[in-house]
């Protein structure tokens, strides 16, 4: 049984078709790529499978179960977790506090060892991804960098299934990037399966084995870094078309 | 004792450190006060005026409740004094049909105040911001045609009268000091419940919906459940505060109750002593029952329009000077103070940490 599985799922704003017809499936332990020029729907993409739009047509199923159509704190609940694009922290509490938000949920509340108090499992989350020195600071007071960090913590802190990051290296500075694959890697050898939507891709073919491609919607291309690197629809719709 | 001791310094350290996350300020200051408070009826004032505080202390609680709806959720509430009006009738209504004591129907009222909360609550799962306002806003004008429409059950105009007192068997001026005292325990007790909700787990997910709806949901967070939670708790407080004024005070439940300052005053003392705070609203309440009820009409006799107007000018400038709230401030003033020792202490904990690891 595959973890993730997609089936024909389909989004329309008005006569825009955002996400057409898109089936696929990710498998335990994997890191998959999401690639694709601005506007080809990735983000909806998302939107879609973690219950943030309802979806016009198609099936999310998480472990053969089906999630369509349930709202995205059941299926974070589930264990299907997502960041977003623009970082949304909660921006008057510590940076501590934004994880005891996220082991306040029900899922978060179970997956504590019962000797264990929230605030020390936090601390522990916190210096996971080096944000332990800023603890106590509002959130509103970090950079853009601890934010992202912040991001990816809070959602680890559910102990999910299946991340989908979604550009997780936007706005980062190169020592940042090299930080961010770093501790992403280090989260696949912890076992975690991973979806990762991304612009800069040489951050991302560091880290992924199969890659998907979208344009307009539409998935065009999927296969290992390589293959797409060579696909000449990939290029075209990078580059535009040979004459 | 090096364990016991071992166990205290942990515990010390542990409390500082949640101190620091739930964001509890010093507890001096909220003694200093209570003692002030319960100093009054011996300072040698006109024993009459002593209803001014009282009414004051039953405002408070009315305030605390919507800092807690408004300041820590994030659902904006112009239409508190509907759970005001809600207590009040609870209790009068229980009274009026099945004439039981007191000890019943206060609580029984307060019931009335979470059913009225959860209708009003229901709104705020699809609106936001304004839009929210305003539904409140309309809410106790709907519920004062309500009333009048069936005069009979709700009275009318005049409400339903003659509520039994808390201390019938006392004489007059010493019901007026054992009305005072009840209800200064009264808004004790519930001002501590609520910052004790608003400084707990809970009261972190409250904050994190008024900052970020979405954010919260992707952190698994039932959204809905917390919101009508904190509508239930506010509604909860809101009738008590309600219900007690209706016993301790005027002695009746009448439409006057939905009057919109009493859905204002809650917003007034709160902006004054700090939104968000929990203690602010305290501070704000009593500053604003001093100053418009004490000084502007029995410290400087003047015309009601002069007193408006001064109370207003008064208030900006307030508002100016401090802009997040003279609670606030005043609480920012004493950390500062306190500072230096708890940075200490968690370097201390830190120092150790990396010792052993």
């Amino acid at each position: 049984m595959h973890l993730l599985e997609v089936e024909k799922l389909t989004k329309r704003f008005g006569g825009l078709i955002a996400v057409n017809n898109v089936s696929f499936q990710v498998d335990e332990g994997e890191i998959v790529g999401i690639i694709g020029p601005n506007g080809a729907g990735k983000t909806t993409l998302f939107n879609l499978i973690t219950g943030y739009l309802k979806a016009d047509s198609g099936k999310v199923k998480l472990r053969g179960e089906d999630i369509t159509g349930l709202p995205p704190n059941k299926i974070a609940n589930k264990g299907l977790v997502r960041t977003f694009q623009i970082v949304r922290p909660f921006r008057h509490l510590p940076t501590i506090a934004n994880i005891l938000v996220a082991l306040q949920s029900y899922r978060g509340r179970r997956r504590i060892e019962w000797i264990k108090t929230p605030e020390r499992k936090a601390m522990e989350m916190l210096e996971d991804v080096g944000l332990s020195e800023v603890m106590l600071e509002p959130a509103e007071n970090l950079s853009y960098g601890d934010l992202k960090r912040l991001e990816m913590a809070r959602a680890m802190a559910l102990e999910p299934e299946l991340v989908l990051l979604d550009e997780p290296f936007g706005g980062l500075n190169p020592i940042e990037t090299e930080y961010m694959i770093k501790s992403i890697q280090r989260m696949h050898l912890d076992g975690h399966t991973m979806v990762i939507v991304e612009h800069k891709l040489q951050a991302l073919m560091k880290l992924v084995k199969r890659v998907l491609v979208m344009h307009y919607g539409e998935l065009i291309a999927e296969g290992t870094p390589e293959e797409i690197a060579q696909n000449k629809k990939v290029i075209e719709v990078y580059l535009g078309k040979a004459k | 004792m090096p364990l016991n001791m071992a166990t205290k310094y942990i515990r010390k350290a542990y409390t500082n450190f949640t101190t620091h996350i739930y964001d509890v300020p010093p507890r001096m200051l909220a003694f200093l006060i209570l003692v002030i408070l319960a100093a009054v009826p011996f300072a040698g004032i006109n024993l009459l005026k002593l209803d001014i505080l009282t009414a004051a202390n039953l405002m408070a609680i009315l305030a605390v409740s919507w800092d807690l709806l408004v300041g820590r959720t994030g659902q904006i509430s112009l239409g508190h004094a509907i759970f005001y009006a809600a207590g009040a009738y609870g209790t009068a209504l229980l009274f009026k049909y099945f004439n039981w004591p007191i000890w019943v129907t206060i609580p029984l009222s307060l019931l009335c105040g979470v059913g009225m909360a959860l209708i009003i609550g229901i709104p705020s799962l699809r609106m936001k911001g304004p839009y929210l306002a305003l539904v409140t806003m309309a809410f106790p004008l709907a519920i004062t045609g309500f009333l009048y429409y069936f005069r009979d059950i709700f009275g009318g105009e005049t409400g339903i009268r003659n509520l039994p007192k808390v201390f019938p068997s006392l004489t007059f001026f010493n019901r007026l000091i054992a009305n005072y005292y009840l209800s200064l325990a009264l808004m004790t007790i519930s001002s501590i419940i609520i910052y004790k909700i608003a400084t707990s787990k809970t009261g972190i997910v409250f904050i994190s919906i008024l900052d970020d709806e979405l954010g919260a949901k992707a952190c698994g967070i039932n959204v809905t459940k917390y919101k009508l939670m904190s509508f239930a708790i506010s509604g909860l407080f809101g009738s008590l505060a309600g219900s007690a004024y209706a016993h301790l005070m005027v002695g009746s439940a009448s439409p006057s109750y939905l009057d919109f300052s009493n859905s204002i005053i809650p917003i007034i003392a709160t902006i004054l002593g700090g939104i968000g705070t929990i203690y602010g609203p305290l501070v704000g309440t009593y500053i604003y029952y001093l100053m418009n009820r004490y000084v502007f009409q029995e410290l400087l006799p003047l015309d009601q329009t002069t007193q408006i107007l001064l109370f207003i000018i008064v208030v900006l400038l307030f508002v100016i000077k401090w802009p997040r709230g003279i609670g606030r401030a005043i609480v920012e003033k004493l950390e500062d103070l306190e500072e230096p020792r708890e940075i200490e202490e968690i370097e201390k904990e830190r120092a150790k940490k990396a010792e052993k690891s």
